[in-house]
């Protein structure tokens, strides 16, 4: 591609189970301080993408109230329904049309404090039929794709331990996670209490406030507003049946599929050899394996020597999720945006406890729907190349 | 915050309303069959799958499949969950006892269909066991006349 897109700058929340505050509170004060950090104010934005919700806010169109605390009202403006990876893939292209310099992401959920997550899923579901039924919902559809994993390669629970422990470990590297624990075990993990079998509360997801801001800017653009910009070189993303019985879902084809577009727009034809540091959303520990083996950062069916040999841990021979991921926090439509600003820490350096060293290359994911049945990938590099 | 005292810290907003979905041809004449204690596939003339809820268009080869087959009412269990929670509006609350679940390939399809397995233990929940559909009597012509699933024989 001609022009060239980067991230510049992101933010976040310190996410929490209750934010404490209305959302347009809590968006206003994010945006202001991303806006401090480089002395701008919401007439150097070009275009606005926004990400929530609106079964999740009770709004129809989500965003109408957000546009005011974020600085959008009277700008060009949009918005991403889905999760935020596909937000900040739409601020790139938006910005790689050649229309616009700068854009900004804002993506927030109050999945802890204001409504509750697993109901927005049911309200994913087919509603003449699997809403009919309620024998579907988002934690009985993950375990069986859990059990699916599990009895295609012969994982036992203590493996799924060992990955939500690692998790946990990182997640207390990092100042925004919301649930985390510098100690944890396999055996504290197996210390909690089931969901749907195999699936305990610690291989889930934690109902989470929070919010990412991301600015984004154009090759010029990026190098006036700062030193170490980090290139978006790839994108892609794919979406595969909604049908459970028909999916085998001990793997991700759409996950697969959407790294395959994104590797071959970054020129990366190893992703082992030639990716530093993944951040995956693995909304239930058993994803984690699953999402990587797709994006081909392990082996299929690796999950349980990937756990047992420490593979994916930060000094690991392929660091996943040092932020500790969506087991950390999982602030609904702001995760998969969360993804990316991570890989964003991670290539600037400024990781703190969680960095991994000399990380050059990052690939981001996100998800949406029923065992992540939609999937966004994106490659994030140091080098402008 | 003393300043600041809070007054009202959230307010809570019901939100009640009511769709009417269309379910279409294929799920309708899914639903009359259950109500006689019959469970309706369709079959792809190209790639030979024989699908479970029926609908019109093939995942696998795109063609419409229009080729009405029985499927069952016995099958194996192919995937399953112990559920020591159901979820209410969104809200998991204690299941007891627990609910199992599972995924069946129906004898005669390809696809598997998501079922609540009774009449046994958590623990003899496992794939392979062999159960059967048992309908609701009288039925009472909605999804619900498959009303559930027991180990077979």
């Amino acid at each position: 591609m001609d022009r060239k897109v980067a991230i510049v700058g992101q933010a976040q929340t310190k996410h929490s189970e209750d934010t404490g505050m209305p959302r347009e509170r809590m968006l206003f004060e994010l945006v202001k301080g991303l806006f401090g950090q480089f002395g701008m104010t919401r007439h150097d934005i070009d275009t606005f993408v926004l990400c929530s919700n609106d079964f999740e806010t009770g709004r129809t169109i989500s965003n109408v109230f957000e546009d005011t605390p974020v600085g959008a009202y009277m700008k060009d403006e949009t918005k991403v329904e889905a999760d935020g990876a596909w937000a900040v893939m739409y601020a790139a292209t938006r910005i790689l049309s050649g229309i616009y310099d700068t854009a900004l992401v804002v993506a927030n959920s109050l999945g802890g404090s204001e409504f509750r997550p697993y109901l927005i899923m049911d309200y994913q579901l087919n509603p003449t039929y699997d809403r009919q039924l309620a024998l579907i919902n988002e934690p009985s559809a993950a375990a069986f794709q859990a059990r699916s994993y599990m009895d295609k390669y012969g994982m036992t629970d203590a493996y799924l331990d060992m990955i939500a422990a690692r998790l946990l470990r990182n997640a207390a590297r990092n100042p925004n996670a919301l649930r985390a624990k510098a100690d944890a075990t396999p055996e504290y993990v197996a210390g909690s209490e089931y969901l749907y079998e195999p699936l305990r509360k610690l291989h889930c997801y934690p109902f989470t406030d929070g919010a990412c801001v991301l600015l984004l800017a154009s090759g010029e653009k990026a190098k006036d507003l700062t030193d170490s910009p980090i290139w978006i070189k790839g994108l892609g993303d794919s979406i595969e049946s909604y049908y459970l019985g028909e999916r085998e879902l001990f793997r991700s084809p759409s996950a697969r599929l959407a790294a395959e577009r994104a590797y071959k727009m970054a020129g990366i034809s190893d992703p082992k050899g030639q990716i530093d540091v993944a951040e995956v959303s693995a909304k239930f520990t058993h994803q984690e394996p699953i999402i990587c083996e797709a994006l081909g950062l392990f082996p299929e069916g690796s999950g349980g020597e990937v756990a047992e040999k420490g593979l994916s841990e930060i000094d690991g021979d392929m660091p996943v999720c040092p932020s500790g991921g969506a087991l950390g926090a999982y602030p609904f439509s702001a995760a998969g945006a969360i993804r990316v600003a991570e890989c964003f820490r991670q290539l600037t350096g400024s990781a703190g406890e969680a960095q991994v060293a000399n990380a050059g290359t990052a690939v981001a994911h996100g998800q949406d729907g029923f065992c992540a049945q939609h999937n966004a990938v994106i490659v994030l590099t140091v080098e402008e190349g | 915050m003393a300043a600041q005292e809070r007054i009202v810290a959230s307010v809570v907003v019901p939100f009640d309303y009511t769709y009417n979905y269309r379910v279409g041809p294929y799920l309708e004449r899914y639903i009359q069959e259950l109500g006689v204690k019959k469970i309706m596939a369709v079959k792809c003339e190209g790639c030979g799958n024989v699908v479970v809820p029926p609908r019109k268009i093939c995942g696998e080869c795109k063609r419409v499949m229009d080729e009405w087959v029985e499927v069952g009412p016995a099958g194996t269990v192919e995937n399953y969950t112990v559920g020591h929670v159901t979820l209410n509006k969104g809200l998991a609350e204690p299941a007891d006892p627990p609910v199992m679940l599972a995924l069946i390939k129906l004898d005669g399809a390809t696809s598997l269909l998501a079922g609540e397995v009774r009449r046994t233990e958590p623990a003899e929940l496992k794939n392979g066991l062999r159960v059967k559909a048992i309908f609701a009597d009288p039925a009472e012509n909605n999804l619900s006349d498959l009303d559930h699933f027991e180990p077979a024989g």
